[in-house]
């Protein structure tokens, strides 16, 4: 691009340089302050300097709200990137990325996230922390399991997952009260009941972590590592509805299948605290004895049942 | 729609000039499906002509009413998003023209499930369909699936159903379960229809 790009066109707004061969966007562009949409896909980027030095701290950074780098060769989410708090539209499908790191957290003002055609094998929970995510496309990649955590994000209303290794999801997903559309064909789901019994016990962080969530023991931000600030918020609640706990990563699977009305059958992998829990989804092979254990079933049948809509059979 | 006696060949030049023959074709009482495929495909792509009703939703693909044909039928734009498509459906017994304007859309057809549809439902074939190309299918050809399997380009394609019809039938693939849906528009003649 030429170098006068900022001095020549200081009131440019999107830039549109899509299928135009370029293997790096240079420092021309960092000092353009109106700057908001920047398409640059079907192009050779995505080696070392993809992107320009000190893009974060340009006024290119704090203007840029919409960036389209699909169809490149992208193999990481560039760290460049990360730290571009405004950006609310982010397009790297069609690169060749193996995962998303968990610091794609850092932006916060992301609202449409597009990363279908890749080949990442795994999520992060880390993005659950996107405060605002309201459109994901994970489609066409190898993903092989959803983090419960997923369901955090409140604003979702479009998750795309079809073409992907899924056997199974996370019951919390059906948390999720705002998703409009959910796409899961071509994923390997299974199809018969599956109960994996294998249980690792807990680790010391976890049950330190699981201590301090359900004792309500206060700490701040500042007095503890800031990894472990990030551990303590990832808490996911035991969804027995008569046990208050928490859990991190060590937790009892058991696949259980949801029932849709007699339409769909999705099968819902519960995560619970410990062995000691039992689900809430009772199969229909039990009866539920107490007036709490029939509540919670309604409750995840209402949630199944507006679920039924989404799907994108 | 049964055979005529004679089929014309069509050129339309225009988008203005297709809806006219269009209007022209099923002012008649047999209309043929072969004229009709054909008039939609002489048609080349002029997005100035189109651009007015091609309105993207980000989060799925959106049909936009173009004329509806005196009732006898309904012409209508769709717009598709980067990964995009719809579910397995059939077409309530009506004809379905559907021909590309922009980008390319990938046709999945399949068998009707059995009666008791309880296993994976059968494919019978896939094609991509390219820019101006045009693809008929009702339901005695079976069912079918479009998308955009782009992640990179938009789709637009121009689709014609006779006659009209605003609810059809999605279907599970995994189990070859069937579901009534309605179907709405995101926008009429160009202004948008939230509903």
């Amino acid at each position: 691009l030429p170098a006068g790009l900022s001095q020549w066109f200081p009131a440019l707004e999107v830039l549109d340089v899509s299928g135009t061969g370029l293997a790096e966007l240079g420092t021309e562009l960092l000092a353009l302050p109106r700057l908001h949409t920047l398409l640059a896909k079907n192009n050779r980027l995505g080696g070392p300097g993809s992107l320009p030095k000190g893009l974060e701290q340009a006024p290119l950074g704090r203007s840029l709200r919409v960036l389209n780098l699909s169809g490149n060769r992208f193999p990481e989410v560039p760290p460049a990137l990360l730290g571009l708090r405004g950006l609310q539209s982010l397009s790297l499908g069609g690169n060749r990325l193996h995962g998303i790191p968990p610091d794609i957290q850092e932006l916060r003002s992301l609202e449409f996230l597009h990363l279908g055609g890749n080949f990442i094998t795994s999520i992060p929970p880390e993005l659950a922390n996107l405060p605002s995510l309201s459109y994901l496309v994970l489609c066409d990649n190898k993903i092989q399991s959803i983090p419960p955590q997923l369901a955090q994000l409140h604003s979702l209303r479009s998750l795309s997952l079809h073409n992907n290794l899924l056997t199974y999801l996370p019951r919390e997903i059906l948390n999720l009260v705002h998703l409009e559309e959910l796409s899961l064909r071509g994923n390997p789901l299974v199809v018969r009941f599956v109960r994996d019994l294998t249980y690792n016990p807990p680790s010391l962080q976890e049950l330190a972590g699981r201590t301090i969530k359900t004792r309500n023991v206060p700490y701040a931000p500042s007095e503890l590592p800031e990894n472990l600030v990030r551990y303590l918020s990832l808490a996911s609640n035991c969804p027995n509805p008569k046990c208050g706990g928490v859990y991190f990563d060590s937790c009892v699977r058991q696949i259980k299948f949801v029932d849709f009305c007699g339409k769909y059958r999705l099968p819902l992998m519960h995560y619970l605290c410990s062995p000691e829990c039992s689900s809430p989804c009772s199969s229909a092979s039990q009866s539920s004895t107490s007036q709490s254990e029939s509540d919670s079933e309604d409750e995840a049948s209402v949630a199944a049942r507006r679920m039924q809509k989404v799907l994108l059979g | 729609m049964e055979q005529p006696v004679q089929t014309e060949t069509w050129k339309a030049e225009s988008l203005e000039e297709l809806v006219r023959i269009l209007h022209r074709i099923f002012a008649e009482d047999k209309v043929s499906v072969e004229e009709v495929q054909a008039l939609m495909e002489s048609y080349e792509s002029n997005p100035e002509e189109w651009l007015q009703y091609a309105k993207f939703d980000q989060y799925r693909y959106t049909r936009n009413l173009v004329d509806n044909g005196n009732g006898k039928f309904n012409l209508m734009i769709l717009c598709w998003g980067e990964g995009h498509g719809s579910s397995i459906h059939d077409h309530t017994d009506s004809h379905c023209f559907m021909k590309i304007l922009q980008g390319n859309l990938k046709e999945t057809l399949f068998e009707w499930p059995e009666k008791k549809g309880n296993g994976e439902m059968t494919k019978k074939s896939e094609r991509v369909l390219r820019e101006n190309q045009c693809a008929y299918i009702n339901d005695s050809i079976g069912l079918h699936r479009v998308e955009n399997i782009s992640h990179t380009e938009t789709a637009v394609s121009l689709h014609l159903y006779s006659p009209p019809f605003d609810s059809c039938n999605t279907f599970d693939q995994r189990t070859g379960h069937k579901h009534k849906v309605k179907m709405t528009f995101y926008s009429q003649f160009g202004e948008r229809t939230p509903c």
